[in-house]
C-alpha cells in the first residue's frame, strides 16, 4: 500500500526541512520525500497544510490499569490523535504500579491491542513508588520501559535516589524526576504568593521546586546518571539547569504545554481545571520558560495529560484533584507562540518530535526516508474555540475550556494509516 | 435620600466577598443596618420583610455564634429558618457539596446562608442554586458580614471611617476576618495596619488595601484609633508557626501598657471567641474601651440588613 501526500508544506525539525513538497508512504514507513513522481494507491491532497512528524508526548497519565473510569489507553489515544500526538509515554503511577516486567509488557500489549497511537511504558523507579526499594530497572528496560520515574511524588530519601540513579546509570537507563521538596507546601494547592493568600489558599512555593531540583541535579552529577527533569515551572529552575549543563551533567528538561500558556492568575475564581502540580506560576516564570524554549533549552514539551472525572474536579479548589487533560491542546498551545511570532515553527515542533524521540531512542519524530510514517497534517492558523464537551478524552478537565485557540490537526497518520481525520 | 439625576440600587444577588462590593454598596448596607440596630435598641420589632420566606442556614463548620446571629436576624424579619449543621452528616457519606446544593435548591428556599471550611466553597455552591447565597465564612478566604459588622461598630464608635488608623493583630495568614475587614475598611478610607508574627503573615496584603504589614506590635499600635485582636488558634503551636502561648502573649498580646501607646480614645475589638490571656488581657477585653459586645449586637443588625436586601432574589 502506497500513500502519496502531495501539495504539503513539509516541516521537519530534525533536518531543518521547511518547504513545499510531497511524501510517499509505503508499508508504514516514509519511502520518499520532496518531488515524488511515483504512482500511489491513495493520494492525499494536503492543500498547502503543514506535514510534520507526529507528536511524541513524554508524559501522559491514563487510568489504565486501575482507574479506567478516568481514562484508558484507548480513550487517551483517541484524544491524542485528534491533537496530533502519535506516540505516548505513559506514567507508571497506576493501580497496580508499573514496577515489574510483566506489567511493563502488559502496558505495551494493551497499547498495541487497544490504542490508536504507539504506547511506551515508563517504569517505576522504586517498588510500588514507595521510594524505598529499587525496582528492577534493567529488566524493565529490556522489556521496553523507556525511562524510570517515581511519578508525581519524587523519591524523598536522597540516599535511595542516589543509589537508584547510580544503578540506572550503570544500566544506561534514564531517570525522570519531578523536582520538588514535598515538605514545603504539603497542603499547597496553587502557586504560593499574593494571589493564593488573597484567595485563602495554601501555597506551593517555588523554593520547593528549586530545592528538589538542586538535589536532583547534584545527585545526577555525582552518579553520572542521565536525568530527565520533569516539568520545570519556574525561570530560576532554568538558571540552575544552565549551570548544571555547564558542569557537564547529562540532562533533559521537559515543560508542560500548559505552563507556556497560563499563569497563576488564570486560577481566577477557583477554577479547578487550572489546579495542576507543579502549579501555574508567575507571569515572569511563564515568560522565562518561553525564552528557554526559544533558546532551545527545553528538550521536551509534554501534555502532562492527567484525566480527572467531574467527581474529582467539581469540588472546592482545595479539595479537588490536581491534573489537566492536555493531549488535544498541547500542539495548539505551542502554535499560539508561533502565531505570536515568539518562536519559529520548526523550533516549536522540535521539543515535541525529534528531540523527545532522541531521548527515548525511537526512530520516528522526523521526516526521513526509512523513518516510521507517523505524520500529521495541520493548519497552523486555524482558529477554534476549545469547548470541553467536544474533547475526546474520557475526562474533560481542560484548563483551555472556553479559550480561543489557533492551529488544528486535520489528519493524523500512524505507520502509514490514517487514524484521524477532521 | 433621592438625589436628582442619580439613583443607587444594590444590585448583587449574593454576598460572597467584600471584593464584590463598592464603597456605595457598603455604606448602603451600613445605613440599613444602623436602622435595624436603632430599632432593636428602642424595643421595636422590625417590619416582617421576610414573611413567608424560607432561609436555610447551612453550616459545614461548627459555629454557634455566627449561626445563631443569622438565625435571630432572619427570625426577627419574620422568615422561616431551617438551621442545618452538617459538619459530619451527608457530606461525609460521599455526597458532594454540589449534590447538597442541588438538593437544597430543589426545596426552593429564598436565601441560603453558608459556612464552609474550604476557601471558595461558598462561591462554588452559589453557582448551583437559584436563590441568594450569603457567605458566612469560607475557609481562610472571606467572612463578609464580619467585615461589615466590624466596620459598622467602628463607624458608630468613632463617627467616621475615613482617615482612621486601624491596627489588626494576630494570625493574619489564616484569618478570613482580617481579609474581609481590611478590605471593607480600606474601601471606606481607613488606614489599616496588619500585625502578626512573620510565620502568620501572608504576602501581598497591600492588595487587600492594608498600608503596611509588620511584626512589631509596639510600632503597629502607636497612635492607633482602633485595635482589633484576632483569635489565635491554639493548634498553631504545632507545625512550627509559634513557640509557645506565653511568647506569643509577650510579643502580640494586648495589655493595658501597650494600649497606652494607641490613641487616647482608642477602641478595642475582637471578633470572638476570645482566648483571654493569649491574645488579649481580660481587663482590656472587659474594659471601657472594648466594644466587643457591641460587635455581636451589630452582627445581628448587619445580617438583618443583608437578609432584607438579598432574600427572594433569584436567578
Amino acid at each position: 500500500m502506497k500513500t502519496l501526500i502531495k501539495n504539503a508544506r513539509l516541516a521537519c525539525p530534525a533536518s531543518g526541512l521547511d518547504e513545499s513538497g510531497s511524501l510517499l508512504l509505503e508499508d508504514g514507513i516514509i519511502a520518499a520525500i520532496g518531488d515524488v513522481s511515483e504512482q500511489a494507491d491513495e493520494t492525499v491532497d494536503a492543500g498547502g497544510l503543514i506535514a510534520a512528524p507526529g507528536l511524541i508526548d513524554l508524559r501522559v497519565k491514563t487510568g489504565e490499569p486501575g482507574a479506567e473510569q478516568k481514562e484508558t489507553l484507548a480513550t487517551a489515544s483517541r484524544a491524542a490523535v485528534a491533537g496530533g500526538v502519535t506516540s505516548m509515554v505513559v506514567m507508571p503511577d497506576t493501580d497496580p504500579v508499573i514496577d515489574d516486567v510483566a506489567l511493563v509488557q502488559f502496558i505495551a500489549n494493551r497499547g498495541r491491542e487497544t490504542a490508536k497511537t504507539r504506547i511506551y511504558p515508563a517504569g517505576a523507579l522504586t517498588k510500588g513508588l514507595k521510594g524505598e526499594a529499587m525496582a528492577e530497572i534493567a529488566m524493565m528496560s529490556g522489556s521496553g520501559a523507556v525511562f524510570f520515574t517515581n511519578g508525581d511524588l519524587p523519591v524523598e530519601n536522597a540516599s535511595v535516589l542516589r543509589r537508584t540513579m547510580g544503578y540506572a546509570a550503570s544500566c544506561k537507563a534514564i531517570v525522570s524526576s519531578r523536582p520538588n521538596e514535598h515538605s514545603l507546601g504539603v497542603n499547597g494547592v496553587m502557586n504560593a504568593g499574593a494571589q493564593a493568600a488573597r484567595m485563602g489558599l495554601s501555597g506551593l512555593p517555588r523554593e520547593a521546586e528549586w530545592i528538589g531540583l538542586g538535589r536532583d541535579l547534584l545527585l545526577a552529577e555525582a552518579t553520572g546518571c542521565t536525568l530527565l527533569v520533569d516539568q520545570v515551572s519556574t525561570g530560576r529552575s532554568m538558571e540552575m539547569i544552565r549551570e548544571a549543563r555547564r558542569r557537564g551533567v547529562r540532562l533533559h528538561v521537559s515543560v508542560a504545554a500548559h505552563h507556556l500558556f497560563f499563569n497563576e492568575l488564570d486560577v481566577g475564581d477557583y477554577l479547578t481545571y487550572c489546579k495542576v502540580n507543579p502549579p501555574f506560576r508567575r507571569e515572569e516564570d511563564r515568560q522565562a520558560l518561553i525564552d528557554a524554549l526559544v533558546a532551545g533549552e527545553i528538550d521536551a514539551v509534554v501534555s502532562a495529560h492527567d484525566p480527572q472525572p467531574p467527581e474529582e474536579k467539581r469540588l472546592p479548589f482545595g479539595e479537588a484533584a490536581f491534573g489537566a487533560a492536555g493531549l488535544e491542546t498541547a500542539l495548539s498551545a505551542l502554535l499560539a507562540l508561533v502565531q505570536d511570532e515568539r518562536i519559529g515553527l520548526l523550533d516549536a515542533l522540535r521539543p515535541v518530535t525529534a528531540s523527545p524521540a532522541d531521548i527515548i531512542g525511537v526512530p520516528q519524530g522526523r521526516l526521513a526516508v526509512g523513518a516510521p510514517a507517523d505524520i500529521i497534517l495541520f493548519d497552523p492558523n486555524k482558529p477554534w474555540l476549545c469547548e470541553r464537551e467536544d474533547l475526546r478524552s474520557r475526562s474533560l478537565n481542560s484548563p483551555f475550556d472556553g479559550r480561543r485557540m489557533v492551529g488544528r490537526v486535520n489528519r493524523t497518520i500512524i505507520a502509514g494509516e490514517t487514524v484521524f481525520e477532521r | 435620600m433621592a438625589i436628582p439625576g442619580y439613583s443607587y440600587e444594590f444590585e448583587h444577588r449574593h454576598l460572597l466577598s467584600i471584593e464584590d462590593l463598592s464603597r456605595l454598596d457598603i455604606e448602603h448596607i451600613l445605613d440599613l443596618s444602623e436602622e435595624f440596630a436603632e430599632a432593636t435598641r428602642a424595643g421595636h420589632r422590625p417590619e416582617p420583610h421576610l414573611k413567608n420566606m424560607t432561609v436555610i442556614n447551612l453550616f459545614f463548620e461548627n459555629s454557634t455564634r455566627t449561626m445563631s446571629s443569622f438565625e435571630i436576624a432572619a427570625k426577627r424579619l419574620g422568615a422561616d429558618v431551617v438551621s442545618m449543621p452538617v459538619a459530619a452528616s451527608s457530606v461525609k457519606k460521599g455526597e458532594t457539596l454540589i449534590d447538597t446544593a442541588m438538593t437544597l435548591n430543589a426545596m426552593a428556599p429564598d436565601a441560603i446562608v453558608i459556612r464552609h471550611s474550604a476557601s471558595g466553597g461558598v462561591k462554588l455552591l452559589s453557582r448551583k442554586v437559584d436563590c441568594a447565597v450569603i457567605n458566612a465564612g469560607d475557609g481562610t478566604h472571606q467572612h463578609p458580614t464580619q467585615g461589615l459588622l466590624d466596620t459598622l461598630t467602628i463607624r458608630r464608635a468613632k463617627g467616621r471611617i475615613e482617615g482612621l488608623k486601624v491596627t489588626i493583630c494576630g494570625d493574619i495568614l489564616h484569618s478570613r476576618v482580617a481579609r474581609s475587614t481590611t478590605m471593607a475598611l480600606h474601601l471606606l478610607g481607613a488606614e489599616v495596619t496588619l500585625c502578626g508574627p512573620a510565620t502568620l503573615m501572608p504576602s501581598g496584603t497591600d492588595t487587600w488595601g492594608a498600608i503596611r504589614a509588620i511584626s512589631d506590635f509596639d510600632e503597629a499600635i502607636e497612635g492607633a484609633d482602633v485595635v482589633m485582636m484576632l483569635r489565635l488558634q491554639l493548634e498553631r503551636m504545632n507545625g512550627a508557626y509559634l513557640p509557645s502561648q506565653r511568647e506569643y502573649f509577650r510579643n502580640f498580646g494586648l495589655t493595658a501598657e501597650r494600649l497606652e501607646h494607641a490613641a487616647p480614645d482608642a477602641t478595642v475589638m475582637h471578633p470572638g471567641p476570645m482566648n483571654r490571656g493569649v491574645e488579649i488581657e481580660s481587663a482590656i477585653a472587659d474594659g471601657e474601651r472594648s466594644v466587643i459586645t457591641e460587635q455581636v449586637e451589630m452582627g445581628v443588625a448587619v445580617r438583618e440588613a443583608v437578609l432584607k436586601l438579598l432574600s427572594g432574589r433569584r436567578r
